[in-house]
């Protein structure tokens, strides 16, 4: 028996031994010898999935083209770049330069924890800047007026369609929230009991684009007042919560259910089986990385010979009184933590990835990842239009992130759970359809703006 | 040592001082005295925040872990067994227990849909009507139930009864394997002896279980409830991939370590994280305690 253990433990040491053999075969990172002679910029950023050999061709080319700098990459994707980077802040040792998509520049430019750009950027640069980005790629960085991150890809949202079967309906794209209301209607009937497919249905996360659509203001800026019951806001949410009025709250809770169970999170609207040509949905409300989900789903189609149904792509309709091309924009932005060792090479980098000096590299990169460039410039250059020009669908997004009423979650202290509690009162409006909206509102506009005047009041900022 | 005083001590100590504190862990924290302390118990008062991620955690815990001992020991008894394949069944149930817990939260969502999902499937065939699970806010033990049956019973197809937080207690008995371990092992400490007497005396299975079995086990019970109500109390990736870390539906998923986690890393409020975190402790002391202090009255020690 004790033999026996005896040859347990050796193996068990033996596996160990093993694993740590493997290491030496693993492939690892070797620095090129001219490295030796640059300074090393430290990127961290979230990007995985198909997006990060993009990120690592951008990375390539740049330390390609330069003398002076040489990026590293490191990649954290999921959760824990935040938490990573205020420990680090903490411990003396950041990065030099941080992707992020969270709306917290507000937040960390209050906290200092990022850098105002202005700091390192030259004036010149500054004026630049400002006419180089899109109205909505400036507003996603600035806070208080100063610019705190540079965006580097911007994201809208519209209205994806399915035109195979809005022909079959006898319908067409809406112009207006009346016939948006008539297309969900028609295709799906409210007394029909367990839909297959919705016409349309509001999803409570995107109150954030149907407020400006229907001309409402999340934040007053000079006073610095939450300002959820303004009548756009008010009518926003009532007109989603009317929906739950329609189908009841439980059928679309079921239904909505369902589209998480997709496999691999698919895009509710393409059809699923080999023989329909519907998915769950026939309008639904998306941003443009889902025009890839639909190449790459007609691509598939027509390999087999299938019937493939058209698709396309509308901005959001808006009530009298709302505004046109409006929606909500994110996006993905730099910052330089506070306590960068690298400030100018992460500047360096910054510039060469948005495309300041060359908007033909920018091009490319957007070109090859799908991606909405953050200025004119870099859109009309070569690269991206060759990209644009068999693909209409992209081409309405890169249309919309130009418009002026594409805007962010209020870039301010505070600004996560300001999305937080935003996201929690549109989906308990749709959960519980007969309460009153304007009572929802009103007291998420308390509790968030107790919070902020909380924050404001932070001694010593 | 030095590991224990930096990464157990030292934090355990910071932390006490920062629940005093206003703290977003970048700059230094600045002395607020109880301020985070007289917000949680408005919290708790008013039943939102803190109060409102007490109550959900409360409800997880109280359903589970006496559901997770009942059903581990129900499973251990069964596979103590001598039969053919015990080995094979064993691993079959303690298998759910090793499943990782991104993996198996993928899982449930998927046999949880309200329209396609297994579960529902299965309760059609018991003749239960498809249940909402992870989009219902409303949970099967609350005073809305009531009025749901009755209304059932009047007439009404439609009995929604469980809701997203039943969802987790559901997931929690499904992962049962640990303590189902820990049951099997103490089955074959009981000494044959007891059994034997009891027989003697005209006992019968229920009997021998009750008076034998259970007693015999009691240390382990406790054991487990004493690490099972821990656990619970602990519970975060399973809750933040079904709510895709939000709490939702209508906040009902929004359990304690959910809501410390968003506080800390999101609001980046570490002092008040940290009182929370503190006062939740202090509320598992005082529970341990009490299970302890109860446990005079139900717990054999065999040698004793």
């Amino acid at each position: 028996m004790k033999y026996r253990n005896l040859h347990l433990i050796l193996l068990a040491f033996a596996l160990l031994g093993s694993l740590g053999a493997l290491q030496f075969f693993s492939p690892r990172q070797v620095d090129h010898p001219q490295n030796l002679n640059r300074s090393e910029v430290l990127f961290w950023h979230f990007w995985g999935g198909a997006d990060r050999s993009v990120v690592d061709d951008v990375v390539r080319r740049f330390n390609e083209s330069q003398e002076q700098y040489f990026v590293r990459a490191v990649a954290m994707p999921g959760n824990n770049l935040q938490a990573k980077l205020f420990l680090s802040i903490a411990g003396g040792d950041p990065p030099d330069i941080v992707n992020q998509d969270d709306p917290i520049v507000g937040d960390w430019g209050w906290r200092g924890i990022v850098q105002p750009i202005d700091q390192v950027f030259e004036p010149h640069e500054m004026d630049q800047l400002k006419k180089f980005l899109y109205p909505a790629a400036d507003r996603l960085g600035r806070f208080d007026g100063r610019l705190y991150a540079i965006c580097n890809g911007i994201d809208v949202r519209a209205l994806f369609y399915n035109e195979t079967a809005l022909r079959q309906f006898d319908l067409k794209p809406p112009e207006s929230i009346e016939e948006l209301n008539h297309i969900a209607k028609v295709i799906t009937p409210p007394q029909l009991e367990n839909p297959d497919f919705f016409g349309y249905l509001p999803d409570s996360r995107r109150l954030w684009a149907w407020g400006q659509a229907f001309g409402g203001n999340f934040y007053d800026f000079d006073n610095h007042q939450v300002t959820l019951t303004n009548p756009g806001i008010v009518k926003a949410t009532t007109w989603m919560a009317q929906y739950g009025l329609w189908y009841g709250s439980d059928t679309i809770n079921r239904f909505r259910q369902g589209d998480q169970s997709l496999p691999g999170k698919t895009f509710p609207l393409l059809p699923i089986g080999d023989d329909t040509m519907i998915g769950r949905y026939v309008m639904l409300m998306d941003g443009q990385w889902r025009v890839r989900d639909i190449d790459a789903f007609v691509k598939r189609r027509r390999e087999r010979n299938l019937p493939c149904p058209e698709f396309g792509v509308c901005p959001l309709p808006y009530p009298v009184g709302g505004r046109p091309d409006a929606g909500w924009a994110n996006g993905n932005f730099f910052v330089i933590p506070k306590g960068a060792k690298n400030p100018s090479g992460a500047v360096a980098f910054m510039k060469f990835w948005i495309g300041l000096k060359k908007p033909d590299e920018a091009a490319q990169t957007c070109a090859m990842g799908g991606w909405i460039p953050v200025s004119p410039q870099v859109t009309a250059a070569a690269p991206f239009q060759d990209f644009l020009e068999d693909r209409p669908l992209f081409a309405e997004f890169v249309r919309l992130a130009s418009s002026v009423n594409q805007i962010p979650i209020p870039v301010i202290p505070g600004a996560p759970m300001f999305k937080r509690e935003v996201d929690r009162a549109a989906a308990n409006t749709m959960a519980n359809p007969e309460q009153s909206v304007r009572g929802i509102l009103e007291k998420t506009q308390a509790t968030i703006q107790a919070k902020l005047t909380a924050i404001r009041q932070e001694e010593g900022r | 040592m030095v590991g224990f005083v930096l990464l157990v001590a030292w934090p355990f100590a910071a932390s006490i001082y920062w629940s005093f504190c206003q703290f977003d862990l970048i700059n230094p924290p600045r002395w607020v005295g109880t301020e985070h302390y007289e917000r949680l118990m408005l919290e708790v008062r008013e039943g939102r925040g803190f109060g409102l991620a007490l109550q959900n955690t409360a409800y997880y815990a109280l359903l589970s872990v006496p559901l997770t001992i009942m059903v581990g020991l129900f499973l251990a008894i069964m596979l103590s067994w001598k039969i053919r394949g015990q080995a094979i069944y064993r691993t079959l149930f303690y298998l759910p227990a090793v499943v990782p817990m991104v993996a198996a939260s993928v899982l449930w969502m998927w046999l949880l849909d309200p329209q396609d999902g297994m579960v529902n499937y299965m309760l059609g065939w018991l003749g239960v009507p498809s249940q909402n699970w992870l989009t219902q806010p409303r949970s099967a033990v609350s005073f809305e139930s009531i009025g749901v049956l009755s209304g059932w019973m009047a007439g009404d197809n439609r009995l929604l009864l469980f809701g997203a937080k039943d969802a987790l207690v559901l997931m929690a008995v499904w992962a049962v394997g640990n303590a189902m371990i820990i049951f099997l092992a103490a089955l074959g400490d009981v000494p044959e002896s007891l059994y034997e007497a009891a027989t003697i005396d005209g006992a019968g299975r229920f009997r021998k279980f009750w008076h034998v079995t259970v007693p015999m086990l009691s240390p382990v019970i406790l054991f487990n409830l004493i690490m099972g109500l821990i656990k619970s109390v602990q519970t975060f990736t399973t809750i933040y991939i079904l709510s895709e870390g939000t709490g939702q539906p209508a906040d009902s998923l929004l359990v304690f370590s959910l809501h410390l986690f968003l506080s800390a890393f999101s609001d980046l409020e570490m002092g008040y994280a940290s009182a929370m975190a503190w006062v939740t402790f202090v509320v598992l002391v005082v529970s341990t305690l009490l299970l302890f202090r109860s446990s005079k009255n139900w717990v054999h020690y065999s040698s004793r």
